[in-house]
């Protein structure tokens, strides 16, 4: 059990992580716009879940109270009715992403409009600021998710018995990812993907064809910031329930900038390479952290030791291998086919 | 201590990190994402001497100064310069000096495990204020954050103003290229600015578990409130950092306090959240900070003046 359990793991977190990573190489390895404040999209599929649906049921069921408490009766009298009607269930994970995504495009294109009188460094420095503030209300705040308590959420798969639930989750959450690649595949391949590269490259060229760039630029964010809550949604139906601390800007800012500079911006190749190293590594580290400290015999929480080494692997990348494992490749249409056939 | 007192003490520390961000975005152009955890690296110097040697923190100042300039040397050379030399984008420069936070809060983190092992004392979450005295009614660490400040500030003006190593600085400050071709060293402006940036931030962390806890995540906290201090101040412009750390100082303390008396006491943990929209505010209305704007050419103040 412990090796199925451990490969599971890494199945799921391979998932959430595709998932956010997809939609930051939207934004940075296409667009060019550095968002710092990734987090902030992940925390809103969280509060769509924890916050929002969980007080349409409050209000369904005729709950009263504080969300903290009352999430725990919306939970159990959830899961029961899912557990007698498995529909009931697809349904509600079907109403969590779709709240997920629409809260996310409504917080992405907020986020981003200032982007329209700074330039690039204060930008990013602006984006960090409103997700870390952002993350830190949602903590101090028990009205919103449960501050420091966190609040519960149901079961979706509560028809599902006990030990076969992680298998239908790590199948639900690859599914989500493939068909997130799938779509990110196609957008990225089409006239838009490659308006996005052109205005990474350079603005004004863009400008000057016609285009708006702040437009393109709320609908980037708006699309990446959707997909991304998706993950935070999913993430809280993972651990049954939400809490601020879960949405730290290390684990879904920095780490998926490491990813995707680890496969390669701008390719969606890259990032699935990425993230699939990536995560089996740092699963490992977590399972196997009490040996690796017991073999060096440190003297500290091996938590620190995620933190150095991972820190110290994207100085290595950005100094060493800057382009990432997977080099970024030409988008081929079809006339740049015809023009290489014609050459050889 | 009074909440004035607070306020001003406060300020003096914001003011100290934010002139060390200032001066290394002039001269590398990169906003360095370490500043908080330089400052918490200084506070840990402080801890270590006083519950290994029994050194008060006010006295372990000048090893706290020298370590962080070290530090600072340290990241420039091992991470940035060949960063630059390659001709890495300023987002990309960013990135790395996140990664540098990053290795810092695991550095610390560890460290503050270790400390608690040999000095058998609590080390992870610690606050300085049972070791403060008063001096003649004031509290110690008013006066030692005023005069630090103050010592600091005069030193800086003469070296930059004075002293031909300050006007080399200020030329390669505002022309890399062009303070080259006359002769200046830029690569020297660079480290010495890394050097005191660290030195002030690690004298900065010294200070601040007077006025507040702190746990090695501290950093990534406060690291909002010093690039409010630097941005609405303006990132180009060691006055504006001056300038930006008393706002933002005043609005999160002063301010918040006094929103408290009419909201009630639970608004207290928004402090960040006023010093965001200060922040916000000032970027829509002037995005390059209010040492850019010409006071001068505003309509209402020629109104005024004429």
């Amino acid at each position: 059990m412990g090796q199925e359990f451990l490969i599971l793991n890494i199945i799921i977190w391979i998932g959430f992580y595709l998932i956010v990573c997809l939609s930051l190489n939207i934004e940075y390895g296409f667009g060019g716009i550095p968002n710092f404040g990734r987090a902030l999209a992940v925390l809103m599929g969280a509060i769509a879940v924890g916050g929002i649906v969980n007080r349409i049921l409050m209000i369904l069921f005729g709950i009263s109270g504080q969300i903290v408490d009352a999430s725990g009766a919306v939970k159990t009298t959830t899961n029961d009715i899912i557990s007698q009607n498995p529909v009931i269930g697809v349904i509600l994970l079907l109403v969590w992403l779709l709240v997920a995504a629409i809260l996310g495009a409504g917080t992405g294109a907020l986020f981003i409009l200032p982007s329209a009188k700074l330039s690039e460094d204060y930008l990013a420095i602006t984006l960090l600021a409103i997700s870390e503030v952002t993350f830190l209300v949602s903590y101090y705040n028990p009205e919103i998710i449960g501050g420091y308590y966190g609040v519960s959420v149901p079961n979706v798969l509560a028809f599902i018995p006990g030990e076969q639930r992680l298998f239908a989750f790590a199948f639900l959450i690859v599914s989500v990812a493939v068909f997130v690649y799938i779509l990110v595949n196609r957008m990225l391949n089409s006239p838009y993907g490659r308006l996005l590269k052109a205005m990474r490259e350079n603005e004004n060229v863009v400008k000057a064809y016609g285009k708006d760039i702040m437009k393109i630029r709320i609908k980037t964010v708006a699309v990446g910031s959707s997909i991304a809550a998706l993950a935070g949604a999913l993430y809280s139906m993972y651990s049954v329930n939400v809490i601020a601390t879960n949405f730290s800007r290390v684990e879904w800012t920095f780490y998926p900038f490491l990813m995707i500079l680890l496969g390669g911006l701008g390719n969606t190749k890259g990032v699935v390479v990425g993230v699939i190293s990536f995560v089996t590594a740092r699963i490992l580290l977590i399972t196997y952290k009490f040996e690796i400290v017991e073999v060096l015999n440190l003297p500290f929480d091996p938590v620190w030791l995620e933190y150095i080494l991972f820190g110290f692997v994207m100085l290595l990348i950005l100094i060493y291998k800057p382009e990432g494992l997977i080099k970024e490749k030409p988008i081929m249409t079809g006339p740049i086919k015809k023009l290489l056939k014609e050459k050889s | 201590m009074s909440v004035l007192e607070g306020t001003i003490i406060y300020s003096n520390l914001l003011v100290l990190l934010s002139i060390g961000l200032t001066m290394t975005y002039i001269t590398t152009a990169v906003p360095n994402f370490a500043q908080g955890s330089f400052a918490v690296f200084g506070s840990y110097i402080a801890l270590t001497l006083l519950r290994l040697y029994g050194i008060h923190p006010y006295a372990s100042l000048p090893v706290a100064f020298v370590l962080g300039g070290a530090l600072g040397v340290l990241i420039y050379t091992l991470v940035l310069k060949p960063l630059i030399s390659r001709g890495a984008e300023v987002v990309i420069l960013m990135i790395a000096t996140l990664a540098v936070d990053l290795i810092l809060l695991g550095v610390i983190g560890a460290y503050s495990g270790y400390l608690e092992v040999i000095s058998r004392k609590g080390a992870k979450k610690f606050i300085f204020t049972p070791y403060d005295f008063t001096i003649n009614g004031l509290s110690a660490i008013f006066v030692v954050s005023i005069v630090v400040i103050s010592i600091i500030l005069i030193a800086l003006y003469i070296l930059l103003f004075k002293t031909k190593f300050g006007v080399a600085m200020r030329a390669s400050m505002e022309n890399p290229p062009l303070a080259e071709i006359m002769g200046v060293n830029v690569e020297h402006t660079r480290l010495f600015s890394w050097l005191l940036s660290g030195a002030l931030a690690a004298v900065a962390g010294v200070l601040l578990p007077f006025r507040q806890e702190i746990v090695p995540s501290t950093g990534g906290i406060i690291i909002v409130s010093i690039f409010a201090s630097s941005i609405v101040g303006g990132l180009g412009s060691i006055f504006g950092a001056l300038l930006g750390g008393y706002i933002i100082g005043t609005s999160e303390s002063f301010i918040t306090f006094k929103l408290s008396t009419v909201f009630g006491s639970s608004i207290l943990v928004y402090s960040r959240v006023v010093s965001l929209i200060v922040l916000v505010i000032t970027l829509i209305l002037a995005p390059k900070g209010l040492a850019s704007v010409k006071w001068r050419n505003l309509k209402w103040v020629k109104n005024f003046l004429s």
